[in-house]
């Protein structure tokens, strides 16, 4: 593996997404705009002190699960916009191996995204804090289950939208279609909504490490099957 | 620099290549002429180690095609202007040029000092900023050119350079093909531009799925078409008729008589000619002008192609018997 390459790729796909006033907008405006949203509600709410920790948790995790489309929309703009420019050949001409360009592309997909997830959720977690000060009598954010949701549940979540979007690729050939199909890559995140709402779990620590070790079998799995659909004879005999 | 041999490629039951056996030397501009799905495009990205083969042996630069071990160090080693530009619109020309420099690991400093050459000679540099999107076909078209050539390849695969240009961009394009052409890279041209094979290439080859001709356009007009000779008099009489019959009888009876002028099939113009002139002399007959007629590339072309063509309906029919 060339780190060089994958680096090269990723730089110039977080250049070209940069470029897109839409995707600029929806890396800003929806983890803030939902941030700023949950904080209200918290703030708003009357839960007593009792309640608090436990709903302060909840809205940490549904935030991550609805920025959890943000990687899909990203991956499918990477990948099939390539596709649609025609501009995939030309890059496999060159030394780099399908694993590097794959890997560049999945990076490049899954960065801004997770920047603007943890944007989003420190300013959640900073406004929450500040709402609940007083209630509380101590600073509830930053603590252990929101460290396990910021940094492992959220990377595994936005690595299976980002691998699920990339299979999603190969079989269509326009970013709109391929938006929507990736947004299938939601569907087990909204499954733990549901768990969670229905009291069938509970947030603790135990039941979000069980969520990470499935997260990341889905996400090696999707990763492997990734990978053997991004062949370089496949792309170009058959993506087209 | 660039050897197939009996190289074939099959899509499920279609076969694009068959049975492709070529030598291109160092420094060659071969020139792939061929109708649309002829497999001219196939043989390219099999050569430049984008899509494997189905059977058969390649060696590009020294590496073999198809070999895993040697496939980076294939792609390395050469340049690839695909039919399609495939350019980023939202990247600059020189962000571009300095992206791909960067995958074929081409040093900083070189990386800039090529781009710069590369979009100076391609009349591109004033607008070495100017994003992708904003630029016309044949600015494009000179940007993958540029592109392919980033890496200083000694080989360069180019399909149709000059497909959908504006005659101006065509030419630009040509003219920079033939500075490279002097520049002694080994070139393979795909192309349906018959006059631009004709300037540019050393040699051509005319390809339906398999290499139906091979040799200089010279080579090819004399190999797959009648030559002729047409010869103005003041008077055309009977004599002269029968004079120029007699010369050419031994080997072709074709000549016609159109105003004053007729018109005489020759085997070898050098040769017959003298002869035809003067016997037409001897007949009384005055000559204006003789004017050798070479057929073009394109009637050489269209004529092997319907040969082809024929000889695939005869296959067809016989097998369906």
């Amino acid at each position: 593996m060339n780190w060089q390459n994958v680096a090269t790729i990723a730089r110039k796909d977080l250049a070209i997404m940069m470029t897109r006033r839409s995707l600029r907008i929806a890396l800003v405006v929806l983890p803030l705009g939902l941030a700023v949203l949950f904080s209200q509600i918290i703030a708003h709410g009357n839960f007593t002190a009792d309640e608090l920790p436990q709903w302060l948790n909840a809205f940490l995790f549904f935030f991550m699960i609805y920025t959890g489309a943000l990687p899909a929309t990203i991956a499918s703009y990477s990948m099939v916009g390539e596709k649609v420019e025609r501009s995939l050949e030309p890059l496999l001409a060159t030394p780099a191996s399908d694993g590097e360009i794959l890997l560049g592309k999945a990076l490049a997909a899954l960065t801004l995204p997770l920047l603007a997830m943890w944007a989003g959720m420190v300013t959640l977690m900073a406004l929450c804090d500040a709402f609940t000060h007083a209630t509380l009598g101590y600073l509830y954010f930053p603590n252990w289950m929101a460290a396990v949701t910021v940094f492992a549940v959220a990377p595994l979540l936005a690595t299976m939208a980002v691998a699920f979007s990339v299979l999603v690729s190969a079989r269509v050939s326009e970013v709109r279609t391929a938006q929507q199909l990736g947004g299938l890559a939601a569907v087990p995140g909204i499954g733990l909504y549901v768990g969670l709402v229905s009291g069938a779990f509970s947030l603790d620590l135990a039941s979000l490490g069980v969520m990470c070790g499935v997260l990341a079998v889905i996400d090696i799995a999707l990763a492997l099957a990734a990978r053997a659909t991004f062949h370089r004879e496949e792309i170009l005999t058959r993506w087209a | 620099m660039i050897e197939t041999e009996n190289l074939i490629r099959r899509f499920g039951n279609v076969t694009a290549v068959d049975g492709l056996t070529l030598t291109i030397a160092e420094g060659e501009v071969f020139g792939l002429l061929g109708p649309n799905g002829a497999g001219k495009t196939t043989t390219i990205r099999m050569l430049a180690g984008l899509i494997g083969k189905t059977s058969g042996d390649a060696w590009v630069a020294g590496c073999r095609v198809g070999d895993p071990a040697t496939a980076r160090e294939l792609r390395g080693l050469v340049g690839l202007m695909p039919e399609e530009a495939g350019l980023y619109p939202d990247l600059s020309a020189a962000r571009t040029l300095d992206f791909y420099g960067r995958l074929y690991q081409v040093k900083r400093d070189t990386r800039a000092e090529r781009a710069e050459r590369l979009l100076t000679m391609l009349d591109l540099w004033d607008r070495r900023d100017t994003r992708v999107r904003t630029f016309s076909k044949g600015m494009k078209q000179r940007l993958t050119i540029a592109r392919a050539l980033i890496n200083d390849p000694p080989v360069l695969f180019l399909d149709e350079p000059t497909a959908n240009l504006d005659p101006e961009g065509a030419k630009t394009v040509r003219d920079f093909l033939l500075q490279l052409k002097e520049e002694k890279r080994t070139i393979l041209l795909n192309t349906h531009q018959l006059t631009e094979a004709e300037r540019v290439c050393d040699r051509v080859g005319i390809m339906h799925t398999r290499l139906i001709a091979v040799g200089t356009p010279d080579e090819l007009r004399g190999a797959a078409s009648q030559q002729a000779t047409a010869i103005q008099l003041a008077v055309v009489s009977d004599a002269v008729v029968a004079a120029a019959r007699g010369v050419s009888s031994a080997r072709h009876a074709d000549v016609a008589v159109k105003g004053s002028t007729i018109t005489v099939a020759v085997d070898k113009p050098e040769r017959d000619n003298p002869e035809l002139v003067k016997a037409i002399v001897a007949a009384g007959g005055e000559i204006q002008f003789v004017t050798a007629l070479v057929p073009t590339l394109e009637e050489t072309y269209l004529k092997l192609l319907g040969s082809e063509k024929d000889e695939q309906d005869d296959k067809n029919k016989k097998d369906l018997r």
